[in-house]
């Protein structure tokens, strides 16, 4: 085993890209990769959210947990969130986080002056670096002139008034899902789809009408002209396992043969926005090498030993 | 209503165990009940209650003493119904041996030697006058109408009727006897009536007032009777000054007291079964649980201490009125019921909200009776008896006879007047027609129109009627004995013989609200529904739309509810959107880890970060500064911030109340105040363990215009889902959070990427049978993949759609949810494929997902939890208290003891018995084994003053015995206190205990 190497060059290919929205594949690996990135996209890749609110003024009908919570929740644009400090090992600002390396500082005041009801949303919440505002998630060319499209943080009515101080940090949505950038992060196995031909010629069109049917997702189809069955979209089989059962049910098993590849994926990512959904990939694989290094460069050390004591020296096999 | 109960046969000797009990109310809800009860020689004696204490009359005497009549008349009455050729027809309730009866009776009249009215009258006057108040000096004959007046059947004016009914009661005293007819249940529904709030109230307003002017009447006539005195009865300053000592005031305060406490603090006892336990407070953790406070029926807290479950049993004559799901389980389990949804109580008002007339009502019921063929029965008529006629009762009144092949025919004509809406006929009128039967209920045409009666509404569906028009008030008397059919379409077995008149509107009107909101009830193991009952009572929910002004002890919050994909059909008749009480979650069924076994589950960390179940209590505290000072000293005390403690500035504002906003942590002041006599400060400290936010300060003036004396200040505690959290589906499925765990970590869903917000274990449905639940898992997923709620009302299937064609039986629900589900690419089972959070491998089992709506119940750890390492100690024992509250422990009890020995875990036995109990080192005297006289030796005091900045040296211990009086032999022992303690005890009862001491080498 000494001196084996399982080294692979995993391929990624990208089949459709959006700001928050990605699909790509990604081959030539095994499963503990693929979820590791999916785990890292979710959990790890650092964004900046609203962590502290300081709370001037509330008359609103929310109370101010309820608030900060609310502003926590809303997705900033986080671009440079990863060259930003984690505010806890801020140099520049002994960890209170409110300096420009480690923390933005936002300002929210309204107050609702007529019968109508008032809504904060997002916009009404002013950043002090151009770089981190609330996500826009309003189509521009749909953009209708006054109309409000942010979140809505609180509806105010008439005297209330909601003033406050927020400070944005840099976090992982580990420590709390706000940081999160990924709404979903999800991967499947690439499966591969074998009709036995020669069975299926024996079905009758009823019957193979049936089985075709029996997938709830479109997989298979019938050509018009030929009267063959022939998969139409493979991806779309989610291993259910339907169309086996069927045709084990129709007294034809081994009709049709579906196998997972082992080594190539295709992932689906969506980003809350607070990331491009390319980014979030690039920053998901940047933070998983950065934890690589982090076990190589323990491992080597003597301070390796320090660090885990009797644990490291039996990780070596001692 | 005829009864048979052992406890007859103890009245006196000769007394059977049979008797007719008839509880008579009067207009002003008053009650006084008469029984009758059967002798063994053939006679009967009525029954009645004065003053707490029973007193028995022959019957003969008093329909002697209520009409001027004579023995022949009443013979007559008496076996009217007794006719030789019906004896052995249907319906026939006389036999031979009533005239023998009727004889006896009026023999033992004779016996008496009263022929006249007159002479009963003076009979009964001379045994009652000690009893009677205030009619102590009347002539008999005044008092003995008094006694027929006020406790023989009160609620009817007119001696001739009274005289009809005891004339009725006896028949069917006979009749039981006789055994032509049965007992009633006085457990079931058919018997009963509801004592209203109002009505409880009205009457023991009546009881305080008539003591009152007794009273008062008496303290006038002492004055007036007080010859040195000038007392004019006509000066109002005379009377005002009597009346002084005793005030009005005391009739309502008494009122006040009753609803503070539930108790009736009474003489008479008020025809009442109970003297305690009247009120309850309407808590408002949620809004189905206060609403059901409104709707609950106490059967009557003497039932409670019953070995015997009869009382508790659900009764086929509660169908439709009460709720069979809706009670709780344990000790109240029958007892307190609820209401269902449709059910209501008649009262003096209308549907109109009119005041209701009674006698114009019963004249035109009268009219309406007398119209279809109804003998009148005043006149003295010879009457006949059942088989042939039927008496006819209108709230409990003889008017008249009806021949028994009429009375059909009147009483469809009666239910038709009821429906329509021009006549007089009350909508809620009781048309409780017994008909003729070999034994059963004795025969009759027994109408109500008084109030505190259930009603529902059913359709009438024999008239030819509108659609809305046709709906019919029907009482539970009643309705035992008419045909009322489900709306499925069958026939219940009725076949022909016995053609349905009525329709039930729909069958979830025999369910309270709150079980009408538990969907697909109706595939649920019924106890299942009867649990989820009780949780519904217990979730955390909007409690209230005005939280924001309210300053209620505590109140619980739920911050972000949702309203359930799946609901009922009451759901939004009855606006529970209002008052929303749980969270759609997404919920997978699987045993990933081993976290969810036993109703444990597994939370989604990330989701509860985004605020599922999040929710608050909201708690007040109320500083009253006028009440806790004595009346001198008010206006003395105030709030009010000492300039100079400098460290409090944070937390209390210069008002000396606390800012609001701020957190304040236990042991913390949130409120200063200042004691002008005494010149002192005082502050009010957080007590509890968690650190709370003031939400709200409300200053109250309204006692003392300048000075603040009242303040409530309103504190939040944030209550976020944590471990050790209970939550329970709408199924009574509850389960306890046992891990939170991060959104990475839960499986997931190739297709969708979906990560499940809570895992519940697949072993929580073979045993409780709660299919209901999987089906709203299903319906929910299709729910909202079609983005509609789903109907989730239970018998849905059985109800016959408007056009008259049923739902095509041949498709199951799950067939619906399926079909809906493939079309959207979900699999038709609801399954899904999912991986694992943790190694992105597929799992090997396809996993049930769907949405299902979880409620947040109240009991949280945070308000549970208990630890100790060292704390507070009893004074005599030393051992650690009890009592969460106060930092105690928890017991270790015996059972605990043998556990741990059974283990043979004896060193932590020792440690949790001893070490972390009462350890104690005892001086012993080995010399005479006690103690108790070992004493310490204070050392004397060194004249030479220690050297300042140095601690004094120890001085030497020096213990010894008062009895041997020598320090010799002295040992130390360790023990528990409670030893020493013992050994106190013991000697304080002239016992010496002796402890003989030996090396443990020795020994």
């Amino acid at each position: 085993m000494e001196g084996m190497s399982y080294q692979r060059f995993p391929k990624v290919k990208i089949r459709e890209l959006k700001d928050d929205y990605a699909k790509f594949e990604l081959r030539d690996t095994d499963a503990s990769v693929a979820n590791a990135l999916r785990r890292v996209m979710i959990a790890e890749v650092p964004t900046v959210a609203i962590d502290l609110v300081e709370i001037e003024v509330n008359s609103s009908v929310l109370n101010d947990e309820f608030i900060a919570h609310r502003l926590g929740l809303i997705p900033l644009t986080s671009e440079n969130a990863m060259s930003m400090r984690f505010s806890r090992d801020c140099d520049a600002c002994d960890g209170d986080g409110q300096c420009e390396y480690c923390s933005v500082e936002f300002h929210l005041n309204a107050k609702c002056r007529t019968d109508q009801t008032l809504d904060v949303t997002s916009k009404d919440l002013i950043s002090a670096d151009h770089r981190v505002t609330p996500v826009d998630f309003g189509d521009p060319a749909a953009y209708d002139g006054d109309q409000q499209r942010g979140i809505i943080i609180v509806k105010l009515r008439r005297g209330q008034e909601l003033r406050l101080r927020a400070i944005a940090r840099k976090g992982i949505g580990k420590d709390h899902a706000k940081w999160s950038p990924a709404a979903t992060v999800t991967f499947m196995y690439e499966p591969e789809i074998h009709i036995n031909d020669e069975m299926m010629e024996n079905l009758t069109l009823e019957e193979k009408k049936a089985w075709v049917e029996s997938s709830p997702t479109k997989v298979f189809d019938i050509d018009p002209n030929t009267g063959q069955v022939v998969v139409v979209d493979r991806e779309a089989y989610t291993y259910d396992d339907e169309v086996l059962k069927k045709a084990e049910a129709m007294g034809k098993p081994g009709l049709v043969e579906i196998y997972a590849k082992e080594d190539s994926f295709i992932f689906t990512v969506e980003s809350t926005g607070a990331i491009k959904a390319s980014q979030l990939v690039l920053n998901a694989i940047e933070v998983l090498k950065q934890k690589l290094d982090a076990v190589r460069l323990s491992e080597d050390t003597v301070e390796a030993d320090d660090q885990f004591g009797e644990l490291g020296a039996h990780m070596r096999g001692g | 209503m005829s009864m048979v109960r052992n406890s007859f046969r103890d009245r006196r000797e000769g007394y059977t165990d049979k008797a007719v009990i008839i509880r008579c109310v009067r207009k002003d809800q008053s009650s006084v009940s008469v029984k009758l009860y059967y002798l063994r020689n053939g006679s009967a004696r009525l029954g009645f209650w004065i003053q707490g204490k029973e007193y028995l009359l022959p019957v003969g005497i008093v329909l002697k003493a209520l009409v001027d009549t004579n023995d022949h008349e009443i013979y007559e009455n008496l076996t009217s119904y007794y006719g030789e050729k019906y004896v052995k027809e249907k319906g026939a309730v006389g036999s031979q041996l009533v005239g023998e009866r009727a004889k006896i009776i009026l023999d033992e009249v004779r016996d008496l030697s009263l022929f006249t009215r007159f002479q009963c009258l003076q009979h009964i006057g001379e045994h009652f006058q000690p009893v009677m108040d205030g009619l102590r000096k009347e002539s008999y004959h005044v008092v003995a109408e008094a006694v027929l007046r006020d406790y023989i059947c009160v609620h009817l004016d007119d001696n001739y009727d009274k005289f009809n009914l005891l004339i009725f009661m006896v028949q069917k005293l006979f009749s039981l006897i006789d055994q032509t007819s049965v007992p009633d249940n006085p457990d079931s529904l058919q018997n009963q009536e509801i004592l209203l709030t109002g009505h409880l109230i009205t009457v023991y307003l009546k009881e305080k007032l008539e003591d009152w002017l007794q009273k008062a009447k008496k303290l006038i006539q002492d004055e007036t009777d007080k010859e040195s005195k000038s007392f004019d009865f006509f000066s109002l300053a005379h009377i005002k000054k009597v009346m002084d000592k005793f005030p009005s005031k005391q009739i309502g305060a008494s009122v006040e007291t009753m609803l503070k406490t539930g108790r009736l603090v009474t003489q008479t006892g008020l025809d009442l079964q109970q003297r305690a336990g009247y009120t309850v407070q309407a808590e408002r953790l949620n809004y189905l649980r206060f609403l059901s406070f409104f709707r609950a029926v106490h059967r009557g807290a003497s039932f409670a201490g019953l070995r015997t479950t009869s009382v508790r049993k659900l009764l086929p004559e509660s169908w439709g009125f009460l709720c069979p799901v809706h009670t709780p389980d344990g000790e109240p389990c029958g007892l307190l019921n609820h209401m269902t949804s449709n059910c209501r109580v008649t009262s003096y008002y209308d549907s109109q909200g009119k005041i209701r007339d009674f006698s114009k009502i019963r004249m035109s019921i009268l009219s309406v009776l007398i119209g279809v063929g109804m003998m009148p029965s005043l006149p003295k008529l010879v009457k006949s008896g059942p088989p042939a006629v039927l008496s006819v009762l209108l709230d409990g009144r003889v008017v008249g006879a009806i021949p028994s092949s009429e009375v059909e025919k009147a009483v469809a004509h009666l239910r038709r007047l009821k429906v329509s809406a021009a006549s007089l006929i009350p909508d809620d009128l009781e048309v409780g027609y017994v008909p003729l039967s070999m034994g059963g209920t004795y025969p009759g045409l027994y109408l109500f129109t008084s109030p505190p009666r259930f009603v529902r509404p059913v359709k009438n569906i024999s008239l030819p009627l509108e659609e809305s028009q046709n709906i019919e008030l029907i009482g539970p008397f009643e309705q035992v004995f008419m045909e009322i059919r489900c709306p499925d379409g069958g026939d219940g077995g009725r076949n022909n013989a016995f053609p349905a008149t009525h329709e039930e509107i729909h069958p979830t009107g025999m369910l309270s609200v709150v079980a009408n909101l538990t969907p697909y009830s109706d595939h649920n193991q019924s106890p299942r529904n009867m649990y989820q009952c009780q949780m519904a009572k217990q979730t955390m929910g909007f409690s209230l739309q005005a939280i924001r002004f309210r300053a209620d002890q505590k109140l619980y919050h739920l911050q972000t509810p949702q309203t359930p994909i799946v609901r009922t059909s009451t759901y939004t008749k009855y606006n529970i959107d209002e008052y929303p009480t749980g969270t759609n979650a997404i919920v997978a069924v699987l045993a990933y880890t081993g976290y969810d076994m036993e109703d444990a589950m597994i939370l989604n960390k990330s989701s509860v970060d985004r605020g599922l179940c999040h929710g608050q209590i909201y708690q007040t505290e109320t500083i009253d500064l006028s009440s806790e000072s004595n009346k001198s000293d008010r206006g003395q005390r105030m709030f009010k911030r000492n300039k100079d403690a400098k460290s409090i500035h944070s937390s209390i504002d210069s008002d000396g109340l606390p800012y609001v906003g701020q957190t304040i942590h236990p042991g913390e002041p949130f409120c200063s105040i200042y004691d002008k006599t005494e010149n002192k400060w005082q502050t009010n400290r957080r007590k509890g363990s968690e650190p709370v936010i003031v939400d709200y300060v409300a200053v109250d003036m309204k006692n003392n215009k300048n000075l603040l004396q009242k303040a409530n200040i309103r504190f939040r505690h944030t209550r976020n889902p944590i471990i050790g959290d209970k939550f329970s589906s709408r199924h009574g499925q509850k389960g306890v959070c046992s891990q939170l765990w991060p959104d990475i970590d839960m499986p997931f869903s190739s297709v969708t990427g979906m990560r499940p917000d809570l895992i519940i274990n697949p072993h929580a449905f073979p045993s409780r049978m709660t299919i209901a639940m999987l089906l709203e898992s299903i319906a929910a997923k299709g729910g909202s993949l079609r983005g509609n709620f789903m109907d989730a009302t239970p018998f849905a299937k059985s109800v016959k759609k408007a056009n008259g064609e049923t739902k095509s039986e041949s498709k199951s629900l799950v067939d619906e949810f399926g079909e809906t589900l493939k079309s959207y690419g979900f699999n038709y089972h609801g399954v899904e494929v999912l991986y694992s959070g943790v190694y992105g491998t597929e799992l090997t089992c396809e996993i049930f997902i769907g949405p299902v709506y979880y409620q947040r119940l109240r009991h949280m750890v945070s308000d549970k939890f208990q630890v100790r390492s060292t704390g507070p100690t009893d004074q005599i024992t030393r051992q650690p208290i009890k009592g969460r509250k106060r930092g105690g422990g928890i017991r270790f009890g015996e059972m605990e003891r043998d556990a741990m020995l059974a283990h043979g875990a004896a060193y932590l036995l020792h440690d949790r018995l001893h070490t972390c109990s009462d350890y104690h080192i005892a001086d012993v005297c080995s010399l005479c084994g006690s103690i108790l006289t070992t004493t310490f030796i204070q050392p004397q005091r060194r004249a030479v003053r220690a050297i300042g900045g140095l601690p004094p040296p120890r001085a030497p211990k020096k213990v010894i015995c008062h009895a041997c009086q020598s320090s010799k032999g002295m040992e130390t022992v360790a023990m528990p206190y409670v030893f020493r303690y013992l050994a106190a005890e013991l000697a304080a009862m002239n016992i010496k205990m002796t402890l003989e001491l030996s090396n443990g080498a020795a020994a």
